[in-house]
């Protein structure tokens, strides 16, 4: 009965129906209370016994984000979208440049940064995170436990069927219950957009960030070079990215009228940016994937990051990707970059670099001296003197 | 119906012998790898190219304890345009080496191929003290390598390249750290640091 009226619910969304919309949305609630805890179902427990091993290897990760700004940043969203459950959640922020969130029966929430240099507003982190947080409600990976147990349960007779009919002995009919179960399922998704809509408006977040986080995600897809390129587990677990922009699209319209039109600068998001860009961004550059560089770039000086700053990484961005024109590009940006007073060091240095290529030595060794100037421990000085004495 | 079900098991076998027996002990002295000539130290074993299925064909990979807790990888004649990876899929989105490289874009172009090796999102990984070195009298420079990677101790190593004739010659080593890396580095370094390339009366 569930899954057909969400089905009907979501038909409903794309035929933008206003009124429909929003009286079936109020039938998604929180199925566990704050503070939950499972003490009658055996295979929850098991589940929840298996998650704090997993939580324990997590919190000892080479790839956690210890940094305090960050995970106050962080943390405040979380509490501010969860509520009363914001005591039950645990925030691990991961060094990964790729966009995605995952959440845990036990309420180990994890965030890659590759969700936070994809932000256009602390909104659309929101927006993911309540998203999250009404899979943890909802109890969508105990529900997920169960599905396997039982696809792994017919599996295994279609393995004796292969074998007894076909003399076949591969596990195929396991090997494929595992691999449906990875992900949520469709009603599970569309049940924890429409709480976590509901989450976000409540926390007086912006809900239309809801559908502005695809919309996003869907230009950086068409800006990418390579168009096949694996998107990310968010990406893999939560497909049919236009569908669910569309009808989320609909959805809150439809409740909160059409968004704002003015954009304030959103100085939490941009403290973040602005401080750790230089680790955000080489993560993003060394996935040589320049076209999702290029778009979220356009997207960071659009919203307010330090001029300085993003002009440094079009130049590497340009320098690295070396297509016709690029190396002129570059230099241009890393010029700006210096203009814009709050160049990193290493814009002195990669322009020297492509200076030197030009054949311009002494403009080279200018700019190779003002980065030994300015980063006397610079870890390759030694190649850097070497240049500056050839 | 028997060729069905002995399939599976001989397969299973196949791969097993050649992971048992596809390694081989390197000589020690000087070997060639292409045109590229290293003097290997004992106790370095020559990796089947099953455990290494990206690498390129002329590249060879060594390892003292298993390719998990060390690798030493050779990579010879790296062409214009060519990944230092041998993976036929664009998604992947392998960086190319281009023969106007200088060392800081070789660095860059190391370590975004060795982050695809472990997975992208998978790890980060940085290198630092990029300096120069002669490899015989090829003029090239080394640099230092660390991976952090999820579920998996860190990694350490070092690496070198070179270019001759337009074409890049690379070779890294990469061992779990603390103890592999640091019971294994002297020896690789000083096999990378031993690279040059045969003269044309050694190739013929």
């Amino acid at each position: 009965m569930k899954l057909r009226r969400l089905t009907l619910l979501v038909a409903a969304a794309l035929l933008a129906s206003g009124a429909t919309i929003a009286a079936e949305d109020e039938e998604v609630t929180h199925k566990i209370p704050p503070g939950y805890v499972p003490e009658e179902a055996r295979d929850e427990q098991g589940l929840w016994l298996e998650l704090k091993d997993a939580e324990r290897s997590l919190n000892k990760s080479a790839l956690l984000i210890r940094n305090n700004e960050v995970n106050a940043y962080i943390n405040e969203i979380v509490c501010r979208v969860a509520g009363p459950y914001c005591n039950d959640l645990r925030v691990y922020v991961i060094r990964n440049p790729n966009f995605n969130a995952m959440m845990t029966a036990t309420g180990m929430m994890q965030i890659w940064t590759g969700l936070i240099i994809r932000a256009g507003s602390t909104d659309e982190i929101a927006a993911v995170i309540g998203h999250e947080i009404a899979h943890y409600t909802r109890l969508h990976s105990l529900q997920r436990l169960r599905d396997i147990k039982k696809k792994m349960a017919a599996g295994v007779f279609f393995d004796i069927a292969l074998i007894a009919l076909a003399g076949v002995d591969a596990p195929v009919g396991q090997l494929t219950a595992q691999l449906s179960a990875l992900a949520f399922n469709r009603e599970q998704e569309t049940e924890a957009d429409l709480l976590g809509t509901k989450l976000l408006a409540n926390a007086s977040y912006d809900p239309h960030a809801s559908y502005t986080v695809w919309e996003n995600l869907i230009a950086e897809d068409e800006a990418a070079a390579a168009k096949r390129e694996d998107p990310g587990m968010f990406g893999k677990t939560h497909p049919e990215s236009k569908n669910r922009a569309s009808y989320l699209k609909a959805l809150v319209i439809s409740r909160y009228g059409q968004p704002d039109q003015e954009k304030l600068a959103d100085q939490k998001l941009l403290n973040v940016l602005n401080a750790n860009y230089l680790m955000l961004m080489e993560d993003q550059l060394d996935t040589n994937r320049f076209g999702r560089t290029q778009d979220l770039l356009e997207r960071h000086a659009e919203i307010g990051v330090d001029p300085s700053l993003v002009r440094y990484f079009y130049g590497e961005m340009f320098r690295q990707r070396g297509a016709d024109g690029d190396r002129e590009l570059a230099k241009a940006a890393y010029r700006h970059s210096i203009e814009g007073g709050n160049a990193p060091p290493g814009v002195y240095k990669n322009l020297g670099y492509l200076l030197l290529k030009d054949g311009d030595t002494a403009a080279a060794r200018n700019n190779f001296r003002t980065y030994l100037e300015l980063n006397p421990d610079a870890s390759d000085r030694a190649m850097i003197e070497f240049y500056l004495e050839e | 119906m028997k060729t069905m079900k002995s399939v599976p098991p001989l397969i299973t076998a196949l791969f097993l012998a050649s992971c048992v027996t596809g390694y081989t002990l390197v000589a020690t002295g000087v070997n060639s790898i292409d045109t590229l000539q290293v003097d290997a130290g004992p106790g370095w074993n020559l990796a089947p190219t099953i455990a290494g299925s990206a690498s390129r064909k002329n590249a060879q990979t060594w390892t003292q304890d298993g390719l998990l807790l060390n690798r030493l990888v050779f990579v010879p004649a790296v062409a214009d345009g060519e990944a230092l990876l041998n993976v036929k899929d664009g998604s992947a989105a392998l960086p190319v080496f281009r023969k106007d490289m200088l060392p800081n874009e070789i660095e860059e172009l190391a370590e975004s191929t060795l982050l695809k090796t472990y997975g992208e999102g998978n790890a980060i990984l940085n290198t630092s003290n990029l300096r120069p070195h002669n490899f015989g009298q090829h003029r090239g420079f080394m640099f230092d390598v660390e991976a952090k990677v999820t579920e998996s101790p860190d990694y350490r190593g070092v690496a070198g390249a070179f270019i001759v004739d337009d074409k890049l010659y690379f070779m890294y080593f990469l061992a779990a750290h603390p103890h592999y890396y640091a019971k294994h580095r002297d020896a690789a370094e000083a096999i990378i640091k031993s690279a040059t390339l045969a003269t044309p009366a050694e190739k013929a």
